[in-house]
């Protein structure tokens, strides 16, 4: 566990957090402002958090993976496809269509995995051309299907793109319902813990991001799978000399990684919004990549980073929420692009090693010869 | 190795090929032939908003007046120049380029192809060009409309705005007419309703309208610090904030075209939308330019707000009288927004 590490990106967030409630005091009760920005910071992570994860599990074992932009991209519309092919070409159901175009988006992620250890580990392609050209691939495939498939001639859906059959919503914790007696009448009690509900109901896919994180973590660090994927990572030839196969763990990490942002993939056009856009990944696949070096190569890492990364699109939305608040000679807080820079004028600092170096798997990105 | 590279030059081959589509091939030189090509902003074409209001104004062109139209969707910004001189090539009749950020473009397009006429939609012309007819809208009379509709229909008194980027100044008019509409409500009724209007300033054109994500999260951050009312100006990224705003059980306030319409996962609980009438201003102006009348310079398109369809129960009647008075208002010039035609 990196300590040091975390305490600090959890320092910078409460100034974060700390700045913003100081600002809005005078509109907002503090309370309301922390409880909205955690929820913000939290949903926004989800992606990276995952994409994360993603790179964390192709990195241990030795594979660069700078195409999880394109692995989202891609699940992202085959998630969304499948949900939409299942509830009006095959008239299902609304939850068992969103629950394919779910599985579906996994798939998609994982296949765009396959394709990435196919040229890596079979091929020994240079890593990052692999991984840019699945993000090349991406972009013209969904970008052709979707025209295709919604406008082009004979199209199943006459010249429009139908409604999506919806998408997963927030799981309710009753921590109100039952919090509500032990308040009594006092109504700042209730507003108290009906804030911090708001910041427990969140949804399916960001939920299983954060369970994701430390059974990654566990799985990582405290399993012989685990130990056997960093050996590959680190030093193949003597996991190769005790008898373990490195391609084939190469491959199956990176499968699993295809996978994990393919989970990613469907937060978008699942989870978050029921559509697709042709490029609506914008570029967060290689922010999770940021965030993953920023983390340190570990999945607990990774989600702290993420959470910073949150934070601060938070910090961004509320103190435009709260501008005309915000004190004389402190205007530069007003241009939400001088505030967006934070997490990566932070990821440089850490890279020269002011707070700890990072350090990558010994063998990350060098195929494996025998 | 060698496999590798067959692989390896298929893959690229096919990322490089399927983007790629050839428009069909009529030959628009000819005298009886017109031809009518569209580039999109960044925005696709199928974008529920304004690059979709467009196409379906060249849409009718094609109906009525028996126009070729072919579209051509811009992927990147630095393709807009491109994207105009293919059509240009072709020797099109009428091309419509489509958002403020193709305005250069478009200019510098038509000192090169005089022949043809441009229609720029959302493209306020500093001054005349030969050629270039700059189609606008009141956006700030659309905003001020539906701002004062969320002011009168939030029961928390605090609604929010889910914007694209403030430097185009059709978004940046929207937001500051909605705050200004809002606060005509407050004075009309002594209320005291919060606006919360946020834009995606912090990344470039290519991003800033079509991120559904961050507007859905934006409108969900607002509607937790108390916002019950959601307008999303800003194509895609909008609409983000619409569907998000709905399914959260707020209202949700629509731009450009009626997006009841075009949004039926938001549908049940629209109140409203900004309107520009594009569609019908496009076809005139094309009609015009086949008639042979078009004018260069600036043409005004009519803004106006959208029927409440499904919550048309829900809004008191002295609401729908106050609204009918404001716009009536507006368009005799009895009220005016007071927002300048630019971010000063």
């Amino acid at each position: 566990m990196d300590w040091k590490r975390y305490t600090f990106i959890f320092l910078i967030i409460t100034v974060l957090f700390g700045a913003v409630v100081m600002v809005g005091i005078s509109k907002s009760p503090p309370i309301l402002t922390i409880t909205s920005m955690l929820a913000t910071t939290i949903a926004v992570a989800t992606p990276l958090t995952l994409g994360a994860l993603s790179g964390v599990f192709c990195e241990r074992a030795g594979v660069v993976n700078i195409g999880i932009e394109g692995m989202m991209l891609t699940a992202a519309f085959f998630g969304w496809l499948g949900a939409i092919y299942m509830y009006h070409v095959f008239g299902f159901e609304k939850w068992p269509s969103i629950f394919t175009g779910l599985i579906a988006a996994i798939f998609a992620g994982a296949l765009m995995g396959l394709l990435h250890a196919v040229l890596s580990v079979t091929y020994k392609v240079d890593q990052i051309i692999g991984g840019t050209v699945i993000n090349i691939l991406a972009v013209g495939l969904t970008g052709f299907l979707n025209r295709q498939l919604f406008f082009g001639k004979g199209s199943a859906f006459g010249g429009h793109i139908p409604n999506s059959p919806g998408n997963l919503l927030n799981i309710h914790v009753p921590l109100t319902e039952t919090l509500a007696p032990i308040c009594g009448g006092s109504t700042s009690c209730l507003e108290i813990v009906r804030a911090i509900n708001s910041v427990l109901d969140q949804r399916p896919i960001a939920i299983s991001a954060i369970v994701l994180v430390f059974v990654s973590h566990y799985v990582l660090f405290n399993t012989r799978w685990g130990l056997r994927t960093r050996a590959v990572g680190e030093h193949p030839k003597a996991a190769d000399t005790v008898g373990i196969n490195v391609v084939k763990m190469r491959y199956i990490n990176v499968v699993i990684g295809g996978a994990l942002a393919g989970l990613a993939g469907a937060y978008f056009t699942i989870e978050s919004v029921p559509s697709f856009e042709p490029l609506l990944t914008n570029g967060r696949g290689f922010i999770s990549l940021a965030a993953m070096i920023f983390g340190n190569w570990s999945p607990i890492g990774s989600w702290v980073a993420s959470l910073l990364f949150g934070a601060s699109q938070a910090l961004q939305i509320n103190m435009q929420i709260f501008r005309d608040a915000i004190p004389p000679g402190w205007g530069f807080l007003q241009q939400a692009y001088i505030v967006g820079l934070i997490p990566y004028i932070l990821t440089m600092l850490i890279l020269t090693g002011i707070i700890g170096r990072t350090i990558a798997p010994a063998a990350d990105g060098t195929p494996y010869e025998k | 190795m060698k496999k590798f590279y067959g692989l390896f030059a298929a893959l690229l081959v096919a990322a490089m090929i399927l983007p790629a589509c050839a428009p069909a091939e009529v030959d628009c030189s000819k005298e009886d032939v017109f031809c009518v090509g569209l580039v999109t902003d960044v925005g696709k074409i199928n974008d529920k908003s304004f690059n979709q209001s467009t196409w379906e104004g060249v849409q009718l062109a094609k109906q009525q007046l028996g126009a070729n139209v072919q579209y051509i969707e811009t992927s990147d910004a630095k393709d807009y120049e491109k994207n105009i001189a293919t059509f240009g090539d072709a020797n099109y009749d009428v091309v419509v380029t489509v958002g403020f950020a193709l305005g250069e473009a478009t200019i510098a397009a038509a000192a090169k192809y005089p022949n043809i006429k441009f229609i720029g939609v959302d493209q306020l012309q500093a001054e005349t060009v030969n050629g270039v007819s700059g189609l606008s809208f009141p956006e700030d009379q659309a905003g001020f409309l539906v701002g004062a509709l969320a002011s009168m229909m939030s029961k928390s008194h605090k609604v929010g705005a889910v914007c694209g980027t403030d430097v185009v100044p059709p978004v940046w008019r929207f937001g500051e007419g909605y705050k200004a509409g809002a606060a005509y409500a407050d004075g009309m009724n002594g209320t005291s309703t919060e606006v919360f209007v946020v834009y995606h300033s912090d990344v470039g054109f290519d991003k800033t309208f079509t991120d559904p994500e961050w507007g859905a999260q934006t409108a969900k951050s607002m509607m937790d610090q108390g916002a019950d009312t959601i307008f999303g100006c800003g194509g895609v990224t909008g609409n983000g904030a619409i569907t998000a705003a709905a399914q959260a059980g707020g209202y949700a306030i629509g731009v450009d075209t009626d997006q009841y319409l075009t949004l039926p996962e938001a549908a049940p609980r629209m109140l409203s939308s900004a309107m520009k009438l594009i569609t019908p201003s496009v076809f005139d102006l094309i009609k015009a330019a086949k008639e042979g009348t078009l004018q260069s310079g600036n043409v005004y398109g009519p803004a106006g707000y959208a029927p409440y369809h499904d919550l048309d129960g829900e809004v008191p009647a002295e609401v729908k009288t106050a609204m009918e008075k404001i716009n009536a208002d507006l368009l005799s010039g009895a009220v005016t927004t007071n927002v300048p035609p630019v971010k000063p």
